[in-house]
């Protein structure tokens, strides 16, 4: 199983992809707010969302995980 | 009488250690996708330019007649060659003789390449497997007493000092522990490759029985991986195979000079130094939430395919790497608003050292793409002590002597925000229409400065934009530029020609020689 962290802390704005969808590396999964900007998360490696692990707003450390991947 | 007898011994004791540790030992090597030592050094080099030193180096076993019966090959081999024509000293350790281990030569044939590319002043360029050398507890009943550390037979000072002369890569190319990892580290650029190499201060083995965590194992990719060293900076990159780590070496390579005695080699590449950039006038978003590549600009500004990133995972709100302008070589920074918003965050800051002294020790130009709108505040920064870690960043941009170009590109705020150029002497700096600068960013700067005007207001909301409205328009980088606080503003998209014509002008401010002592790995 492989997983995609969150390299930055912050809050977690929204999801761009939800459980089941395919995602590709270099694609944009979610959106975090960080020092007053919204940054992209994108993938570092594909592969089919299991779950996501935070709910939109929360409060995400950096490097936590936020999708984990089947 | 010839010496023919003693010729025909000698080479047989060669063919001896070019099996290195014998058919079995190298089936196993290739068995877990490596190459052997031999292998590395000849795909590594130029075809044929190997010339190798102690290559009957081992420790031979004699019948009562003094007649060799057995020799086993040194773990480690060592020699010169070339890449791309210009000379370099290689060192690699063999895994196929007893796992890279201690060995009675070893130490001495480290120390021979490290003093042999010092002297000569060409690059180190070391293949590490295994402890790289170092020493065990069997040690003490093979001699007979123990190691003192710091002794002058395994003296670090040769491997540290150096990095002021010559241009040192090493690459980690399987389990790489102890002596091994301080030698990876002793570089200025440094590789791994990923689910083949992992580097331990020590292994799972000793972690389990001396460990913070006792008791608990881990594995070696746990352990040491590239998910936990690339990302801290113990290593600058991480390659997906042994073919993928030499090029990029071999890249490295060619931006750097011979020694420090030598200035960085001009290569054309035939690329228009006036190329207009059309996509640059519109890249940075006026939201100013909203982010942008700033490796496309990189891209964009540089010699056509000449840009190439150092420490890509690491420290990664700051992104370096090397590349031509005009065929110059620079050292190429720029601030990544992907992570923290290129903010200066601690790693950030050990990347620029590092990255900083690479330029000053090689003579390169710096070209700075300045996006920084601070440090990413809070607790965690205070915990790290970022601000520390800071002005030893400072300190590496301010001492540097190489000419700077500085390009404002967004945000420009606060101490971390000064550190865009030195300010010892003369720097060249241009912005762009996008820059925003000043101490404080506005988001939560307003409510701070503004505090007793906004609780004395009627409405606190409405005054706060109020104040954020005036402040906006004085803010325009016109001003800026009207009062020469910003020398000269630009359109994004020449900038390529201001930067070549800087890389040009700055050739005569570039002095060879040594600077003592100022790299710190």
């Amino acid at each position: 199983m492989s997983k995609i962290d969150s390299p930055v802390a912050g809050v977690l704005m929204q999801y761009e992809v939800k459980v089941g969808d395919a995602v590709t590396e270099g694609q944009e999964v979610a959106l975090m707010e960080s020092m007053k900007m919204e940054i992209p998360i994108l993938a570092e490696v594909s592969g089919t969302v299991s779950k996501l692990c935070c709910d939109p707003g929360a409060s995400v450390a950096e490097g936590a995980t936020i999708i984990e991947l089947g | 009488m010839s010496w023919q007898d003693t010729l025909d011994e000698l080479e047989h004791r060669k063919a001896i250690a070019r099996q290195m540790g014998g058919p079995d030992k190298v089936k196993r090597q290739h068995d877990f996708g490596k190459l052997t030592v031999r292998e590395r050094i000849d795909r590594l080099l130029d075809a044929g330019s190997f010339r190798e030193i102690g290559s009957a180096c081992g420790t031979g076993r004699y019948d009562a007649a003094g007649r060799l019966t057995d020799f086993t090959p040194a773990n480690n081999v060592i020699g010169r060659g070339s890449i791309d024509g210009r000379p370099v000293a290689v060192y690699g350790d063999d895994f196929t003789v007893r796992g890279g281990a201690a060995d009675g030569s070893v130490k001495e044939k480290h120390n021979h390449t490290e003093k042999m590319a010092a002297g000569l002043r060409i690059p180190l360029i070391r293949l590490i497997e295994g402890n790289g050398g170092g020493g065990s507890v069997k040690s003490i009943e093979k001699q007979g007493y123990a190691n003192l550390p710091g002794s002058f037979a395994s003296s670090y000072y040769t491997a540290l000092r150096m990095l002021n002369t010559v241009p040192v890569v090493t690459m980690a190319l399987g389990s790489v522990a102890g002596r091994g990892a301080a030698r990876l580290c002793a570089s200025h650029y440094s590789l791994m490759v990923k689910d083949q190499s992992q580097i331990f201060i020590g292994g799972p083995a000793l972690v389990a029985k001396l460990g913070q965590t006792q008791g608990k194992t881990y594995s070696k990719e746990e352990l040491g991986g590239a998910t936990i060293h690339a990302r801290n900076g113990t290593v600058d990159d991480v390659v997906a195979s042994e073919a993928e780590a030499f090029e990029r070496t071999r890249r490295f390579l060619s931006y750097l000079p011979r020694s420090a005695h030598e200035l960085p080699p001009r290569h054309s590449t035939g690329d228009d130094p006036a190329r207009r950039e059309e996509k640059l006038l519109a890249i940075i978003p006026k939201d100013s939430r909203k982010v942008y590549a700033m490796r496309a600009i990189m891209e964009a500004v540089a010699d056509q395919g000449s840009f190439f990133e150092i420490g890509k995972l690491w420290g990664r709100s700051i992104i370096t790497g090397l590349a031509r302008m005009d065929g110059w070589p620079v050292a190429i920074i720029g601030g990544d608003p992907y992570h923290y918003a290129g903010s200066w965050t601690r790693t950030s800051c050990e990347k620029l050292i590092r990255f900083v002294s690479l330029a000053q020790t090689f003579h390169l130009p710096v070209v700075h793409l300045v996006d920084c709108p601070g440090f990413p505040i809070g607790l965690d920064a205070e915990k790290e002590s970022t601000i520390r870690v800071a002005m030893r960043a400072m300190s590496a941009i301010n001492l540097s002597t190489v000419p700077w170009c500085s390009i404002l590109i967004r945000n420009v705020f606060g101490v971390a925000g000064s550190g865009h150029r030195p300010t010892s002497g003369y720097t060249t700096r241009y912005g762009w229409p996008s820059l925003k600068s000043g101490s404080l960013p506005f988001e939560g700067g307003i409510e701070v400065g503004y505090k007793a005007d906004i609780e004395a207001a009627a409405d606190p909301e409405a005054k706060m934009q109020e104040i954020r409205e005036r402040l906006e328009r004085l803010r325009s980088p016109l001003r800026t530029a009207e009062s020469f606080a910003l020398e000269e503003m630009i359109d994004p998209r020449d900038t390529r020609s201001y930067l070549c014509d800087f890389a040009n002008v700055a050739q005569a401010c570039l002095e060879p020689g040594e600077a003592r002592n100022f790299y710190h790995p």
